[in-house]
């Protein structure tokens, strides 16, 4: 992300009428890859082809803003292959984090992860070290830290169903498990700072705050956000496209200050659940529309969102959720051009 | 013959608050008591999981107390299946279920594996990453009239095409129907792939399955 565009979302996230207003995506993989023509696997392990896809999206489409900006990452695998998860790999599949515990008394014997060690972690390091002096020779400079959220990796750890079930079961260890995944995501994310002093944002993603109850939220999400985003830093960016009605009107005592939400609510809706304290990230439906619909179809549904919110404030227009896989150069092409035409 | 109406809010109530202990205890109360086992599936395990699937849909339950219930209305399946295989009861139709090739992910096809069995049907559980062939050999061993294919990843959705293609050619696709849902699956690409049906939540799957077999009260 260049100087400009951090000023623009920055500007955006403290609640400046922005004309045009700015537009943003999440890019990662699949979508990346696939959209340059390489294998997933390819990506993850080829520096010059990570470096070559981010730059391609930057020429192509210099009027937006991708975020995080150079994600250096290996999808779900990440954060938990610090715990000892084993990463499995396809060619041009998402890669999986194997689960590591067995059942909620396992947590007993888990350790919190050496961030500048363990797993995966010093890849992502190593990486963006590598590519740094290239990324800042094209203008643009590492902003953010990133991670899953700490119900995000717990889940991956116990795999999900488990880890639902064992907030209801065993709460005192869940609440063990999470306070060990927050102790490293604190960790993990003052070590980025330390390694590139450009960041200024966090960027946590956590779909598992979506499938709890507001009671739930409150007791094993709410506080564990707050401690992982507590830094002195500008943006602080929180993902999380399940259902966010019990969650939105918690979000802002964690310090989040930027949200990127799914398509089950509209713009309307989460302004008013957020008390419009929260910059919004949304909210043109990912897969139907930009993937699968017509340049039309992404004019007239950006359109209709548009036109459908009175206070324009706080928002920075995207698809509702990260870029979707497959979607097509002119489709987002389309939704950029219809945002600056209404906007201007 | 019309089966006497019992009284089995306490199951009810403990299914739906996923109370498992009380509701197995509750369970064995009402047999013990003389309440029949298809009885107890009709009148009392199977309303309570309507009601908490309706307090999904509505928002007031989230996937724990949905996870909660469900396991259980399984510990009581422990003890009921033995006395249903004993007294020559059916269950509502024997379905398969298993997330596709490829794809690892488990929490929506547990969801409905388990508010199926709160239904009433019989549910075998293939598990995860299930190739194609594992189905049609699970529909080849036993009886089987339902298949449930599950896909999270857009990139794991050709699976399904697959599979059901694999039913085509092993000449035993007349044989079931075929249901599909998942995060990234619609009713159009459902019905694309030639799925007989589609269900958007795993609530939903309880009635479509019923539709599917023809069983809908």
């Amino acid at each position: 992300m260049n100087d400009q565009q951090w000023n623009t979302l920055s500007s955006a996230v403290r609640g400046e009428m922005l004309r045009p207003l700015p537009t943003a995506f999440i890019i990662d993989s699949p979508w990346l890859p696939n959209w340059t023509g390489h294998k997933i696997l390819d990506y993850f392990t080829d520096e010059r082809i990570f470096l070559e896809d981010n730059l391609k999206a930057i020429r192509i489409f210099p009027e937006t803003i991708f975020l995080p900006g150079f994600w250096s990452e290996y999808g779900m695998c990440t954060e938990p292959s610090a715990f000892g998860s084993v990463s499995m790999w396809g060619e041009d599949d998402f890669p999986f984090a194997k689960k590591v515990l067995r059942s909620p008394a396992e947590v007993e014997r888990l350790e919190k992860p050496d961030v500048h060690k363990h797993g995966l972690l010093p890849f992502v390091i190593k990486r963006l070290q590598h590519l740094q002096p290239e990324i800042e020779a094209a203008g643009h400079r590492i902003r953010f830290a990133v991670a899953r959220g700490p119900l995000n990796i717990a889940s991956f750890l116990m795999g999900t169903p488990e880890f639902l079930e064992a907030i209801k079961t065993d709460p005192e260890l869940m609440h063990q498990l999470l306070t060990i995944v927050t102790d490293f995501l604190v960790d993990w994310i003052a070590y980025q700072r330390e390694v590139f002093p450009s960041i200024d944002g966090i960027l946590l993603l956590d779909d598992i705050v979506g499938f709890v109850s507001r009671r739930d939220c409150e007791k094993f999400a709410v506080p564990y956000l707050k401690r992982a985003f507590d830094a002195d830093v500008t943006v602080k960016f929180f993902h999380n496209d399940a259902p966010n009605k019990a969650s939105a009107p918690l979000l802002e005592q964690t310090g989040i200050n930027l949200l990127n939400f799914g398509i089950q609510h509209t713009l309307t809706e989460m302004k008013s659940w957020t008390n419009n304290k929260i910059a919004l990230l949304g909210n043109v439906p990912p897969r139907d529309v930009l993937a699968e619909g017509t340049p039309e179809d992404v004019r007239r549904s950006t359109t209709e969102m548009l036109n459908a919110l009175e206070d324009r404030s706080r928002l920075i227009v995207s698809c509702g959720g990260g870029m979707p896989p497959h979607a097509p150069t002119e489709n987002i092409k389309a939704l950029i051009s219809t945002v600056e035409e209404l906007t201007r | 013959m019309e089966l006497p109406v019992h009284d089995l809010s306490a199951l009810q109530k403990a299914v739906i608050e996923g109370e498992v202990s009380a509701a197995v205890s509750a369970a064995q109360g009402a047999l013990d008591a003389g309440v029949l086992p298809v009885e107890l599936i009709g009148q009392g395990i199977g309303p309570a999981m309507a009601e908490v699937g309706k307090l999904f849909e509505e928002g007031e339950y989230f996937v724990p107390e949905l996870l909660m219930a469900a396991r259980a209305t399984k510990e009581i399946f422990v003890i009921l299946r033995p006395l249903l295989a004993q007294s020559g009861e059916e269950p509502m139709a024997h379905v398969v279920l298993g997330t596709v090739q490829g794809d690892l992910h488990d929490i929506g096809k547990n969801l409905v594996a388990a508010m199926l069995e709160g239904g009433g049907f019989e549910v075998t559980d293939l598990g995860v990453d299930v190739p194609p062939e594992k189905f049609v050999e699970a529909v080849k061993k036993k009886p089987v009239q339902i298949v449930g294919l599950s896909a999270l990843l857009t990139t794991t959705m050709p699976a399904m095409k697959n599979t059901i293609e694999a039913f085509r050619t092993a000449g035993i696709r007349d044989q079931v129907k075929i249901m599909v849902g998942g995060a990234p699956v619609t009713r159009s690409y459902a019905e694309s792939i030639g799925a007989d049906g589609y269900s958007e939540t795993a609530a939903a799957s309880v009635e479509l399955a019923r539709q599917l077999t023809g069983t809908l009260g």
